[in-house]
């Protein structure tokens, strides 16, 4: 009886110090100056009660999950946006190459007039103070391709990424067009390692029926990027 | 034009001419703005004729004026004013104080921003609880805390941005917030960098401001500023909270010591810049 209630009350104290921990000032327990500039970011992302962790997102699990850095994000960091050395692109790629699925019975075109909704559409797995509601989108969470691309003509596209104004026409619509088109959605560092675009297929974002949309509308013939 | 363009027009008139002067502080915001631009032929800074325009006019400065009395008004269970407040320059001393924010503070041993700063001073020598909405309201031009951060900030327009480097804590937390501004992270692999780290940008059809071009970032960083699509006037914590909700990472908390590190970092990236205060965007 003794033993159960010395655990009980250590258990207590850890409880109540690790509350402490993550709401005490900086310099009361934790000395921000004594830590490198890395260690002092992790700290403040995780232990500060900075981030809304345990919120809920839109993929499972809590909010927390989306700070934690994989591998690719980690060795991509440190680039700071510029090219990789030879070595990194080719681990970075490598990896990426790995993590592409392909669709049952083949790449399929979908269609171009749903491809086109998703490639205009911002919305999906925005947290915080107001969470996106994947239930109100119609064909899914979008893309937002046009942030970064312009497409078709019709509407205004960014310029972080290269243009793609006239993608089917300029490079028709063979099987290996097709498939080299999946593996930049799919995920981009297989071909550009460190590249700023997301990790549409691999991190989930967009389904494989979603990406055979967007596919069609830059490649079907019929699609106003090829018109 | 409105009585105060034609003011400054008379005393430009006066002293010779407002375009020879390279003082800033005498300069109009959007006065600071076009010299910028001429200087440099940004595609970030010119992008919007319009918003220029409408600067003269900005809704910013009726909710500045709102700060002012509210500013000077004894107010809270300790029905004490903000005079005595210290943004770092000494108690009640607001010229040039909002460009050397953020900033070590001894009395309560961490680095803080105009918010919070604000927030310690409402809540400690006005006596308001935290959860008492003038405090916890952070957003919106009806908000306490737009009203006082117009006023606050318009003191520092056209200073150079100058956040002390001095404390060691000063340092660690603009260190950090520069990890934290490069480090790709979320289901979009992003970091502010992957928007804010090359010259004319564009998302969609807005130009973004890089941050290796401090006359870029000092306009991406003037804040308080008049939202024209939010009609109404917007914090520096509110920017932060919305870059980030947009690049899919988890919310952020207002004030948190992740905010100040992000914005220690992004300050310093404008330094002797001058701010542009307040500011109008779209």
């Amino acid at each position: 009886m003794k033993k159960l209630t010395l655990t009980v009350s250590s258990f207590a104290a850890m409880v109540l110090s690790a509350t402490m921990a993550t709401t005490t000032h900086a310099g009361n327990d934790v000395d921000y100056t004594k830590m490198s500039s890395k260690e002092l970011a992790e700290h403040l992302l995780f232990n500060t009660g900075s981030f809304k962790l345990d919120q809920p997102v839109q993929e499972g699990g809590t909010a927390k999950a989306r700070l934690v850095q994989d591998e690719t994000q980690k060795l991509c960091t440190e680039f700071r946006g510029q090219r990789p050395d030879a070595d990194t692109a080719a681990k970075v790629s490598q990896m990426a190459r790995e993590t592409i699925k392909y669709p049952e019975g083949g790449i399929k075109l979908g269609d171009w007039k749903i491809g086109r909704e998703l490639a205009w559409s911002g919305f999906g797995y925005r947290v915080g103070h107001k969470n996106d509601d994947h239930s109100k989108a119609a064909n899914g969470p979008g893309g937002n391709c046009y942030n970064c691309h312009q497409l078709a003509t019709d509407r205004t596209g960014g310029n972080l990424g290269p243009s793609l104004t006239g993608y089917g026409k300029l490079r028709g619509n063979s099987e290996a067009i097709q498939k080299y088109t999946y593996d930049v959605i799919y995920n981009a560092h297989s071909l550009f390692a460190c590249t700023n675009m997301p990790r549409m297929g691999a991190s989930g974002v967009l389904s494989q029926e979603q990406i055979g949309h967007i596919m069609a509308y830059l490649l079907d013939p019929e699609s106003p990027v090829n018109k | 034009m409105s009585v105060r363009t034609y003011v400054l027009l008379l005393s430009a008139l006066a002293l010779g001419s407002a375009q020879a002067s390279s003082d800033f502080t005498d300069m109009a915001p959007e006065e600071i703005l076009e010299r910028l631009i001429e200087d440099s032929g940004s595609a970030y800074l010119g992008q919007s004729p319009q918003n220029r325009q409408m600067m003269p006019d900005n809704p910013a400065y009726w909710v500045a004026e709102e700060g002012e009395e509210l500013f000077s008004t004894p107010r809270g269970p300790k029905n004490v004013s903000l005079e005595g407040c210290d943004f770092g320059k000494g108690p009640g001393v607001l010229e040039g104080a909002y460009v050397e924010l953020p900033r070590y503070f001894e009395d309560t041993g961490k680095v803080m921003d105009l918010e919070t700063r604000l927030v310690h001073c409402m809540t400690t020598l006005q006596g308001f609880d935290k959860k008492d909405p003038a405090v916890k309201k952070r957003h919106g031009s009806g908000s306490d805390m737009m009203k006082l951060q117009a006023y606050i900030a318009m003191q520092s327009n056209g200073m150079a941005w100058n956040p002390p480097m001095d404390h060691p804590m000063e340092k660690a937390m603009r260190d950090a917030g520069e990890e934290i501004f490069y480090r790709r992270a979320g289901p979009m692999d992003f970091s502010c960098q992957t928007c804010h780290g090359t010259t004319g940008q564009r998302i969609r059809a807005s130009v973004l401001p890089n941050i290796n071009e401090p006359h870029e970032w000092t306009k991406a960083i003037s804040w308080p500023a008049e939202r024209a699509g939010h009609q109404n006037v917007r914090s520096t914590q509110h920017r932060v909270r919305g870059c980030l909700w947009q690049m899919r990472h988890p919310g952020i908390v207002a004030g948190s010591d992740a905010s100040i590190a992000l914005i220690s970092y992004w300050t310093d990236a404008a330094r002797g810049q001058p701010a542009i205060l307040p500011d109008l965007k779209r």
